[in-house]
């Protein structure tokens, strides 16, 4: 028995395609909107719109964790986790330095999509021809893992520095170290979803729920960041809307888990057994 | 080399073993990490228990988030607030507390939860009582691991270059891995499996058949912190202060920028004499206690 779950694939209520287009134009769009609605009004208030941009992204990256690890790879889930993040920083990296250098700073996250895509595709073939994972899905959940990696860091590192330019993200994000919040953080909204839904019994809003619900609790720690970065008003703004995030999702993450349980006890013995 | 930096090594060695000790303990009183799987196992055996499966990430990620969390709210308060850095220390380890119990109760609600057809049930006692104490040995390991990348960020006269969040997360993948290579097998060979034989292994049809029945009464996580505080959390504790204290000892007494070679060959040192050492420990535990009889149906412990 694997602890995943079984292979042959997760049943989903929700078409992994839709998942796919929702997380890649809601991320998008959202990070675009945050950066003109920055510049065009001379303000960093609108950074936390980059925050909630980054969260559709993380959705799409836990969809593809569980497709993937339903193949019965239970161990495997944290480090597919932190696959997704390294394979985004990268995409990240090279898509605003190729848009800065360019001097067209705002295609910045276009060659990063199309960067994390093609990039994790190429992983998933390695993965699957050359260490023989076998997976039918490996190629293309690698290359939403890695889309969806990026996206997740470009979104919170927008949100924590107030704008897209290579050179202000260098100096806010990487050269005062929240990149690291970032990274571990993002990666495991990514991983955490699934792996603390392992099992069984896994329900996919369950588990999206989750990575709401993450999403929102990595929101309050760039919040924090960008109140060193961009001031109080924006931080705290950013702070309190991933926390009413975060309250509302947990909130609806326990009464799915109520829902989906075999039962919710105050107290008690041992359950009967069921073999 | 000064006393003051010495004296800093040796802090950052002491902490670095609270950081250890309470890593591991955290790990075990939430069953995370390796022996997580035996717990997971159990209800899909036929064994439902009330055991805390706290299955955050492997401990490598998941202590690396508490850290960094610890040391981002830590810098902001510092760099931005100018607050006093223990203070902001104090807040950070805060924060990276209640990151962790929010991590810990949705893995306990959502593993039990997908394990619907076994039976086994969510007990909220156990999340009341059992979440407090994982979130305050986060408290601890957090705190000691901030505290550490501010003295080399901040304090010793020849400053780490990188910032103080990224050091804090190397840190915490750090003490992670030696938690989880250290510390767990205490918990995972010797306490779930307490009723074999000493020092059988893990023989495969004994997947999932963990103790579930303690002393008086149902086992709990509490009840493994006890066990575990005796001897996986204190060894997980020195091999992560001497891991730091050496490390940085190295470079306290040879310059790390003219005296460089010197802090490389005493690394290579330090390694070619553990490696003798763990080789000989291990050949006269199996000349003492070896070989394991085979395994012969259930011995009574």
């Amino acid at each position: 028995m694997s602890v995943g779950g079984g292979g042959g694939g997760a049943p989903s209520a929700y078409d992994p395609k839709k998942l796919r287009m929702y997380g890649l134009v809601g991320s998008i769009v959202g990070i675009y909107l945050g950066s003109i609605l920055n510049s065009a009004l001379n303000t960093e208030v609108f950074s936390f719109v980059g925050a909630i941009a980054a969260i559709f992204a993380v959705v799409m990256g836990a969809n593809s964790v569980r497709r993937i690890c339903a193949y019965g790879i239970g161990t495997g889930v944290p480090s597919i986790g932190m696959l997704a993040l390294g394979m985004g920083i990268i995409a990240v990296m090279f898509g605003l330095s190729v848009a800065e250098t360019m001097g067209f700073g705002l295609l910045g996250p276009i060659i990063t999509l199309v960067y994390a895509g093609v990039f994790g595709y190429i992983i998933g073939v390695i993965a699957n021809k050359v260490i023989k994972f076998n997976i039918p899905v490996m190629e293309e959940g690698n290359a939403d893992l890695s889309m969806a990696g990026a996206l997740a860091i470009l979104g919170w590192s927008f949100a924590v520095s107030g704008t897209l330019g290579y050179a202000d993200i260098v100096n806010d994000v990487l050269m005062t170290g929240y990149i690291a919040i970032i990274f571990i953080a993002g990666g495991l909204a990514i991983l955490h979803p699934f792996n603390a839904c392992l099992g069984p019994d896994e329900k996919q809003d369950r588990t999206l729920v989750n990575a709401i619900m993450v999403g929102g609790l990595a929101m309050v720690a760039t919040g924090i960041a960008a109140l060193a970065t961009q001031g109080l008003a924006a931080g705290l703004l950013q702070l309190i809307i991933g926390f009413a995030l975060w309250f509302y999702f947990f909130k609806m993450y326990y009464k799915l888990v109520k829902r989906d349980a075999s039962a919710v006890v105050g107290t008690g013995l041992l359950p009967p057994t069921v073999q | 080399m000064d006393a003051f930096s010495m004296g800093l090594v040796a802090a950052m060695g002491a902490l670095a073993t609270v950081a250890g000790a309470s890593e591991d303990i955290e790990s075990d009183i939430g069953s995370q990490s390796n022996p997580n799987s035996q717990v997971q196992l159990a209800a899909q055996v036929g064994n439902p228990h009330r055991i805390y499966n706290k299955a955050v990430s492997g401990e490598p990620p998941a202590n690396a988030l508490w850290a960094a969390t610890a040391a981002i709210v830590a810098y902001t308060l510092i760099t931005a607030f100018q607050m006093p850095a223990l203070l902001a220390l104090v807040a950070g380890a805060s924060v990276a507390a209640l990151f962790n119990g929010v991590f810990a109760m949705s893995s306990y609600f959502g593993r039990n939860a997908s394990q619907a057809r076994f039976n086994q049930w969510i007990y909220l006692d156990i999340v009341r009582y059992t979440t407090p104490s994982i979130m305050a040995h986060a408290w601890i390991t957090s705190f000691c691991i901030a505290t550490i990348s501010y003295i080399m960020v901040y304090m010793l006269p020849t400053p780490h270059p990188f910032p103080m969040p990224i050091i804090a997360l190397i840190w915490g993948l750090a003490v992670g891995a030696i938690g989880s290579s250290v510390g767990d097998i205490h918990y995972g060979g010797e306490r779930e499996f307490q009723n074999r034989q000493f020092g059988c292994g893990l023989n495969t049809m004994l997947s999932g058949q963990i103790v579930r029945k303690a002393e008086a009464g149902l086992r709990n996580s509490i009840d493994n912190a006890w066990f575990c505080t005796k001897f996986g959390g204190p060894a997980t504790g020195m091999g992560f202060g001497l891991t730091v204290f050496l490390d940085n000892w190295r470079t306290a007494v040879f310059d790390p920028v003219t005296q460089a070679s010197y802090a490389i060959a005493m690394g290579l040192f330090f390694i070619i004499v553990m490696v003798i050492y763990n080789n000989y420990i291990e050949k006269s535990l199996r000349r003492k206690y070896g070989p394991y009889p085979e395994y012969k149906g259930d011995v009574a412990a």
